[in-house]
């Protein structure tokens, strides 16, 4: 396993190209044959459910696996804003090329071409597949289709349901699926967690399962594994990510293998309602929209954190986003947004209970529009912020924070969304392929259902009529032997749950703390290497013992969340790691060392474009890095600037 | 197969209650048209049109066949809905269930049509002995209609509503018809899936307006009778 | 229009609100379906007001760890209101008092110091126990597996403005699709049914020409599985309307009836 070749598999010909001569080139099965292979396919989230209900259309047998009670609650179905694709209906230039030219560029030159521009190229396929399914897309009073422009693109390319775009498109993909779940080509298994990959002459040929009602493990064989488990978001503890969204599934076949690559990437959203509390056990994300009405602001002087907002005269408030950049002003991109909060809140300028929040203050604009208007266009907004606060966002200021959102890292895979592990593919969060070291908004369900409704078809096809396999059942001494192991994790597990006296949830946000000081929206040499050791003992003192009470081995969350927080906690490890070793800042990566005389992000292309894809080699601390370089041969880097 | 389960489902069983339900309304809306006579006090009118009724014939058995028959679906069908009412929750709650106000439409009335229908079943049974199969000519309620000796219902009715019991029950009984019918008549609509958001709230108000109507019209007859304002 | 004034009250600093509170509560507790289960009572202390219903039962089963006590399941996930996990039936109310609020939204400032609350699970012949307060709701799985989609396949598909929805079609069709799955309906439902999950699903579909296609045989279909997952049938009651997170109204349910009398008559 030592000698890893990253081939990027990409193929030849400008990117326009590439996809299109892909699948002139790639390799049917015949469709006689296609029930002959089962496909694994773990996670329902847009990826999974998607790519589920595709291939089993094809023919292909299918067994889809969710952590939940049903595929529908997968975290896809949080997702507000909306999804991208260049219909130009609006008439404003848009094309493939520009959106592909965004996402490279929005993603800070950290992302692999070919991939974006497919990319591109599918995202107004996404669109009819979705109408044809019947997602209440909003529309014009003309009965066409309605767009709004998005995440500061300078054209309306992005397509919505209400603050609900995709909780709409997953319940399209999940009918879709559960079509197939009544025609019996897609075989559903709810609360399965994978805990193992099984690898049987080098290829991905199955996996471990824990049955979490039963607590019985499980053996399940198929001729390629898709993984589709999302982000890892939650290494953060607190986070705008669900409270069941893991890294399990992507770590386990890490530690079997698979190339972890730019787990740094983490993407940290600027309006999120603060932290109010000890118990608190996720922040609640407040549409991007806002700041388009909204004021951000902090205390001039640090005496007045504590005063009645209103009560703090004009030339006292510092509304510090303008000040610093006048044309972009309050609509500055995430990141930047994000790391000018945590500035003025580490001067002491911070707000609220914790002091960690600044204002979004609509005062001038109630004044200007009046209270109805902003009523009209925020009010379910100001509604949920006030059903959490308690305070009337139109009588005073908003408080607001940034908070982990998303993560641009994953798993490896390369054009084909396989990961360096033959026969395992990955799909969407999960994988690292698109977004670079920033993703744009609306661009992140575009990406989960472009692999699960037409990449992975595609790809997983090629993979199948190429490859010749070995007859391989449950019975293989592998699939023992992994099942084994997965048994005695869980019983030790258990055991460990004896001995300590912090609860599993302790640890968890001790983590969580950690990583969000010294692995969050601004990183120092020190910073992280201080969190490495930290993680380090923490992880030692974990698995000296914790407190967890089971009764039995079945239904059990907190078992389920020690076994996360212990793979999170190696996880943790690899983040500062690959952040310690990108001494450059780009996109969501800010290395304090490396900014611009103004305190800008300074990429560094010359030693860094590349994407680092770490292999396991007996202990996250030993971990390997390998790079694949990155070419541009469309879209040139430049240097980010919003002044 | 198709047939069967379209019967036993609970849409259809629905639509059978509905149109039972708004069968026995129409039914109760003529019955009180009827009923209005005995606010005269000679009781010519009543008994032309008891007489009238009785005249009929053939086409008064059919109709009574008919009634009788939409009467049983009507409670065939609450039976079948009770028992499965029983089925679909094993297990109950051990806290009462407590509505949480806002749209619901959950109140005496529509919790308690089972309670209210069963009531209103017993009532038939006893008003039909009572009345319809009470003395008649024979016991000496007779009264000379156009040359014809009739039935003098009117008498009859007019002694009974003298019995502060009879007058107390049959007042009683008219606030559970009025109950039923809160909830009754907007909820055949409903069931029929002829609301919408446009009809609605017309139909629940009409039907609370209705329910008024008719259990206030039959529950002041016996009233009317007894504080004699009918001598 | 002169400046909003400043709000000396409290109200504006939550700080000052946040006083602890003390809570009765009576959890049912149950290991499995073929064991009986029984309420048990615990005193939490240090209940914030911003916490919110699901943290409150995060602290309670950290005490409980710490004293050695099995923790009380519960489904949850999301925390925002959207992915449906949550299911408390609280003091006789599904997701609790709050109109249009799922458990996860639910905030401890509606209770107050010394309240006595009421936990148990959504309690419907379709929806098994699996312990404590979590359920097993696949049934409403089934129920859209048997006809709530379009039978389109993954594939090229007419350019979506060849076929027109008029605004307020595609909202009404929004109105309905936004239902969460997370049983409410039928918990709070006195009959158990599952038909305002039903309907909202056929309601969605029927509004929008991609679905009107198949309606007929989604509709009854999709009724024909929720009377054979064992829901009840639905009185009207309405109370689903009130208990569900998305305000989904019954005006659903009356066009579910109309799709299955178009059904029954015209195929």
């Amino acid at each position: 396993m030592s000698n890893i070749k990253l081939d990027s598999n990409v193929p030849a010909g400008p990117n326009s190209e590439k996809w299109s001569k892909f699948k002139d080139d790639m390799k049917l099965v015949n469709p006689a044959n296609r029930r002959k292979h089962t496909v694994i396919v773990v996670g329902t989230g847009l990826a999974g459910a998607s790519a589920s209900a595709a291939l089993a259309e094809m023919g292909y047998r299918v067994k889809t696996f969710t952590i939940h009670d049903t595929p529908r609650r997968a975290h896809s179905i949080a997702a507000q804003g909306g999804i991208n694709a260049t219909k130009n209906y609006m008439n404003d230039g848009d094309s493939v090329h520009r959106l592909f030219y965004d996402t490279v560029k929005g993603g800070d030159y950290r992302s692999r071409e070919a991939n974006v521009h497919r990319l591109a190229e599918v995202s107004t396929s996404i669109i009819d597949q979705c109408v044809a399914q019947g997602v209440p897309f909003a529309r014009e009073y003309s009965g066409e289709l309605a767009n709004r422009s998005f995440g500061g693109t300078q054209v309306s390319r992005t397509f919505y349901a209400r603050g609900q775009t995709g909780q709409q498109l997953l319940l399209g993909a999940y009918q879709s699926m559960m079509r197939q779940v009544d025609e019996k080509a897609v075989e559903l298994l709810t609360r399965r967690e994978m805990l193992d990959l099984v690898m049987i002459n080098g290829k991905a040929r199955g996996i471990i399962t824990r049955n979490l009602v039963t607590g019985e493990t499980e053996r399940h064989v198929a001729d390629a594994v898709v993984l589709a488990t999302g982000g890892y978001s939650r290494v953060y503890f607190l986070s705008t990510n669900a409270f069941n969204s893991n890294a399990t599934a992507a770590w386990r076949c890490h530690k079997r293998g698979a190339l972890f690559a730019n787990p740094c990437f983490t993407q940290i959203h600027p309006t999120c309602i603060p932290v109010s509390g000890d118990n608190q056990s996720k922040l609640t994300l407040m549409s991007e929209s806002l700041r388009n009405d909204g004021r951000v602001w902090v205390p001039k002087k640090k005496e007045d954190v504590k005063k009645n907002p209103n009560d703090i005269a004009e030339e006292d408030r510092d509304y510090y986003l303008e000040r610093k950049y006048p044309s972009f002003g309050n609509l500055v991109p995430r990141d930047v947004a994000s790391r000018n909060s945590k500035e003025v809140c580490d001067e002491g300028r911070g707000v609220g209970e914790s002091g960690l929040a600044v204002y979004l203050d609509f005062r001038d604009s109630i004044q200007r529009l009046g209270e109805s208007s902003i009523r009209e266009k925020y009010g379910n907004l100001f509604h949920m912020y006030e059903e959490i606060t308690a305070e009337n966002p139109y009588q005073v200021p908003m408080r607001i924070y940034p908070a982990i959102h998303y993560t641009m890292g994953g798993l490896w895979v390369d054009y084909n969304l396989m990961s360096n592990l033959p026969g395992l593919f990955v799909l969407g969060e999960a994988n690292f392929s698109d977004h670079g070291a920033n993703r744009l908004g609306a661009s992140a369900l575009m990406q989960g259902l472009a692999d699960g409704y037409f990449v992975l078809p595609n790809t997983l096809s090629d993979y199948l009529a190429k490859t010749t396999f070995t007859k391989a059942s449950t019975e293989n001494p592998e699939f023992k032997a992994a099942e084994d192991q997965v048994r005695a994790d869980v019983k030790s597990l258990i055991e460990a749950g004896k001995k300590g006296t912090k609860t599993v949830m302790e640890f968890y946000r001790e983590l969580g703390l950690t990583m969000w000081d010294h692995v969050g929206m601004a990183r120092s040499e020190e910073g992280l290497k201080t969190a490495i050791s930290k993680i380090q003992n923490l992880r030692r003192e974990f698995h000296n013992g914790y407190k967890l009470v089971v009764q039995d081995e079945g239904f059990n969350k907190n078992l389920e969340v020690a076994g996360r927080v212990a793979d999170f906690m190696e996880l943790g490890e690899l983040m500062a790691k690959d952040a310690l070793s990108r001494r450059e800042s780009c996109g969501g990566h800010f290395r304090v060392e490396s900014q611009t005389e103004d305190g800008e992000a300074k990429r560094d292309d010359e030693n860094f474009a590349y994407v680092a894809a770490w292999e396991y080699k007996g202990s996250v601390t030993d971990a390997v890095l390998h790079k694949e370089p990155l070419v541009f041969e469309d879209v040139h880097p430049s240097q980010r600037s919003y002044k | 197969m198709r047939t069967q389960k379209i019967i036993s489902s609970s849409v259809f069983q629905k639509y059978l209650m509905a149109a039972s339900g708004l069968g026995l309304v129409g039914f109760v809306i003529t019955h009180l048209l009827g009923n209005l006579l005995l606010y005269r006090s000679e009781g010519t009118a009543f008994n032309n049109y008891a007489h009238g009724l009785e005249g009929l014939g053939g086409l008064l058995y059919a109709a009574e066949f008919g009634l009788l028959g939409i009467a049983i679906l009507h409670v065939i069908v609450a039976l079948t809905l009770t028992l499965k009412k029983r089925r679909a929750r094993s297990t109950g709650y051990s806290s009462v269930l407590r509505s949480k106000g806002g749209k619901s439409k959950s109140n005496l009335s529509s919790r308690y049509m089972a309670v209210s229908g069963s009531i209103l079943l017993i009532f038939i049974v006893l008003h039909v002995i009572h009345f319809k199969y009470g003395p008649g000519i024979a016991e000496g309620y007779s009264v000379d209609i156009k040359g014809e000796t009739a039935r003098d219902l009117h008498r009859y009715v007019v002694e009974e509503f003298q019995k502060p019991l009879y007058v107390g029950l049959y007042a009683g009984v008219m606030v559970f018809l009025g109950f039923h019918l809160r909830h009754g008549f907007w909820s055949a609509f409903q069931s029929l899936g002829t609301n919408s958001p446009k009809y609605s709230k017309p139909i629940y108000a009409l039907g609370v307006a209705l329910a008024l109507l008719l259990s206030t019209g039959f529950l002041c007859i016996p009233l009317w009778i007894y504080f004699g304002a009918s001598r | 229009m002169s400046n909003t004034p400043a709000n000396p009250s409290a109200k504006s600093d939550p700080a000052k609100l946040a006083k602890l509170m003390t809570l009765n509560l009576r959890v049912w507790r149950q290991k499995s379906p073929k064991e009986a289960g029984k309420f048990a009572a615990y005193t939490l202390k240090g209940v914030s007001p911003n916490m919110s219903f699901l943290e409150m039962l995060d602290l309670l089963n950290e005490g409980l760890h710490h004293s050695g006590d099995a923790p009380v399941e519960f489904d949850s996930d999301c925390r925002e209101g959207i992915c449906g996990s949550c299911s408390c039936m609280i003091n006789g109310q599904a997701h609790g008092p709050e109109l249009g609020t799922a458990t996860c939204q639910l905030y401890m400032r509606k209770f107050k110091d010394g309240d006595t609350i009421v936990i148990e699970p959504w309690r419907a012949t379709a929806f098994p126990l699996v312990r404590d307060l979590v359920v097993d709701r696949s049934a409403l799985d089934r129920i859209i597996s048997a006809g709530g989609y379009t039978s389109v396949k993954v594939g090229p598909h007419a350019e979506p403005n060849s076929m027109l929805v008029s605004k307020d079609n595609a909202e009404k069709a929004m109105d309905a699709a936004a239902c969460i799955g997370c049983g409410a309906c039928v918990a709070a439902c006195p009959n158990g049914s599952a038909s305002l999950f039903t309907a909202a699903k056929i309601t969605h579909l029927s509004l929008l020409p991609q679905g009107k296609v198949e309606s007929h045989r989604r509709s009854y279909r999709m009724v024909t599985q929720m009377d054979e997952e064992g829901f009840g049938h639905c009185t009207n009651i309405g109370e689903c309307q009130s208990a569900c997170p998305k305000d989904i109204s019954i005006d659903t349910i009356a066009t579910m009836r109309r799709e299955y009398m178009k059904a029954i008559v015209k195929s």
